[in-house]
């Protein structure tokens, strides 16, 4: 047999450690049996199933821990981690949920792993400086409906047909009492931020979330608020932004291109 | 700081892990320095806030798990960055990496992953650590890892990989008592001669750690789970590097089962002590 190359035992040892089945490469390379090579995949999937259960703490409450760490295995096989930041890592996962068919009865779980990713990223964010009203002085009134306010990092926005809200604080951590909340209650428009460190989870109406989801898309204020006044005709924009710089949620503002 | 023996008190130091940081912040206990994985220090928010707090009290030394120095597709631009911008920020007094790779086919295996030791393993090696210390523009110590299996062909031994290592990239090297000890159990490695093999004037730390003795396939088996107190015959491993290499800065690590702020500390002054001991009887010997 030709030497095997670097890459080819490295190939060989992912496939041997996210997949059992696949371990006969990997096995005529070294000269241990499957129970060292047992060792390392041992360590790969236990150790990414407490990143997973960290992050989404209210999910595996949900489905109790043995289900989670089937569901945290099948996902880790299928969607390792692209980056070594592990607090990066689950950004995949409320979709895998969500395709997942034997979660296909809980409805609304894929949108508490959401709920609970945005949370992961508000706290993790980098850090950004927030400008304050007075940087709109330099924009030229004509100007204004072409502005774009880049907005925190930590910002992130969930619309959800269900009462995710609720269903996340009664399975979050620590929670104890045990209370009965009716999938009939609705939906809900959520925004999630870092604030002094903190995160904090708010329900917003429907124009402030159309608003704001809209500006962090990128679109600019014009555009924005013609979403705002779609959800609601009494959207009132100068409150809208004074409330956005006060919150220090505006990061940066920039013009888009003039037509 | 305090000198027993002729070893000073700042060369001890623990691994600092996210349960301890607010008591460490708060009770400001005595400690020679803290290391923390640079990879949990990558984003921003509380933790990066804490990391500054930290190194306005203590010297910090950054230990990194997601390089892949070993990894035959090179090592990642933009982990490599995110390195460099936080050794910028924490001007940490040492920083250290890992013979081993995570990274194959662009998928992160989180774990430290064995290398067959060839020529081509070599210069692949070396080539990502010339490529992570010039972009960090100093030295990066080399830790060997803890092993479970062989490469059937792997025809340098270890400790002379780490040495021709040091030859040709100019890193230093992180010498893991414990993982040699796990090693050589393992592997049926002789722990001393391990030590002889490695240049001494490279070693700029040393680890220390627990770990678990289990049975595989009805054989023992040793985990470096860093889930328990340093084992006996570690120590002796350690004292023994501490004779050849001297008082080299050293660290004790604990993560599975973390036990309180203060019993970890406990761990560190035994090293000291052991280290005093082992040192000052030297000095007597001469």
């Amino acid at each position: 047999m030709p030497m095997p190359t670097l890459a080819e035992i490295q190939a060989a040892f992912r496939r041997a450690l996210l997949d059992e089945a696949e371990e006969s490469a990997l096995a005529t390379f070294v000269e241990e049996g499957p129970a060292r090579i047992a060792v390392y995949r041992n360590t790969v999937f236990a150790s990414l199933n407490d990143v997973l259960r960290d992050t989404f703490p209210a999910v595996c409450r949900l489905v109790d821990e043995r289900f989670f760490a089937y569901v945290a295995h099948e996902f880790i096989r299928r969607h390792p981690p692209r980056s070594a930041v592990l607090a990066e890592y689950g950004d995949a996962f409320a979709e895998f949920l969500a395709e997942f068919p034997p979660c296909r009865d809980l409805a609304y779980l894929a949108d508490v792993a959401r709920l609970e990713w945005l949370m992961r990223r508000a706290a993790t964010a980098g850090d950004a400086t927030a400008l304050t009203a007075t940087s709109l002085a330099g924009i030229a009134p004509d100007e204004t409906p072409r502005l774009r306010l880049g907005l925190h990092p930590s910002l992130g926005f969930l619309a959800s047909p269900w009462p995710v809200d609720r269903i996340w604080r009664a399975n979050r951590r620590g929670a104890t009492a045990e209370e009965t909340i009716s999938l009939a209650e609705g939906g809900v428009l959520i925004e999630v931020s870092r604030r002094d460190g903190e995160v904090v989870m708010r329900i917003l109406d429907d124009a402030a979330f159309a608003f704001r989801r809209r500006l962090a898309q990128g679109v600019t204020l014009e555009e924005a608020a013609a979403a705002a006044l779609g959800a609601d005709p009494r959207f009132d924009l100068a409150a809208a932004l004074s409330a956005l710089f006060a919150e220090g949620a505006v990061t940066e503002l920039s013009l888009a291109a003039s037509e | 700081m305090a000198s027993v023996g002729g070893v000073r008190s700042e060369t001890f130091g623990i691994g600092l892990r996210a349960p301890h940081v607010a008591e460490l912040l708060a009770a400001r206990p005595v400690v020679g320095w803290l290391e923390v994985h640079a990879e949990n220090y990558m984003g921003g928010g509380t933790a990066a806030a804490e990391l500054d707090a930290i190194r306005r009290q203590y010297p910090v030394s950054l230990h990194g798990v997601g390089l892949s120095l070993g990894s035959a597709e090179g090592i990642d631009d933009a982990h490599l960055a995110r390195l460099e911008r936080l050794v910028e920020r924490i001007e940490p007094a040492r920083v250290s990496e890992h013979l081993s790779w995570s990274v194959s086919g662009g998928s992160y295996l989180n774990d430290l992953l064995p290398l067959p030791y060839t020529e081509e393993a070599l210069a692949q090696v070396a080539a990502n650590i010339d490529r992570a210390q010039t972009a960090l523009g100093r030295e990066v110590l080399i830790e060997n890892p803890s092993r479970y299996l062989r490469f059937r062909h792997s025809p340098i031994p270890e400790a002379e990989f780490l040495a021709a290592l040091v030859r040709r990239t100019g890193c230093g090297l992180l010498c893991d008592v414990n993982n040699i000890f796990v090693s050589a159990q393992n592997l049926n490695l002789d722990p001393i001669a391990y030590l002889d093999a490695l240049p001494a004037a490279s070693v700029g730390e040393i680890h220390l750690a627990g770990h678990a003795a289990v049975r595989r396939d009805g054989e023992p088996l040793l985990i470096d789970d860093h889930g328990s107190a340093v084992a006996p015959a570690v120590w002796t491993v350690y004292c023994a590097a501490l004779r050849r290499f001297g008082p080299v800065a050293s660290l004790v690590e604990w993560d599975k089962n973390l036990p309180d702020l203060a019993t970890l500390l406990g761990e560190a002054v035994k090293a000291e002590r052991n280290a005093a001991a082992t040192l000052h009887a030297d000095a007597d010997a001469r």
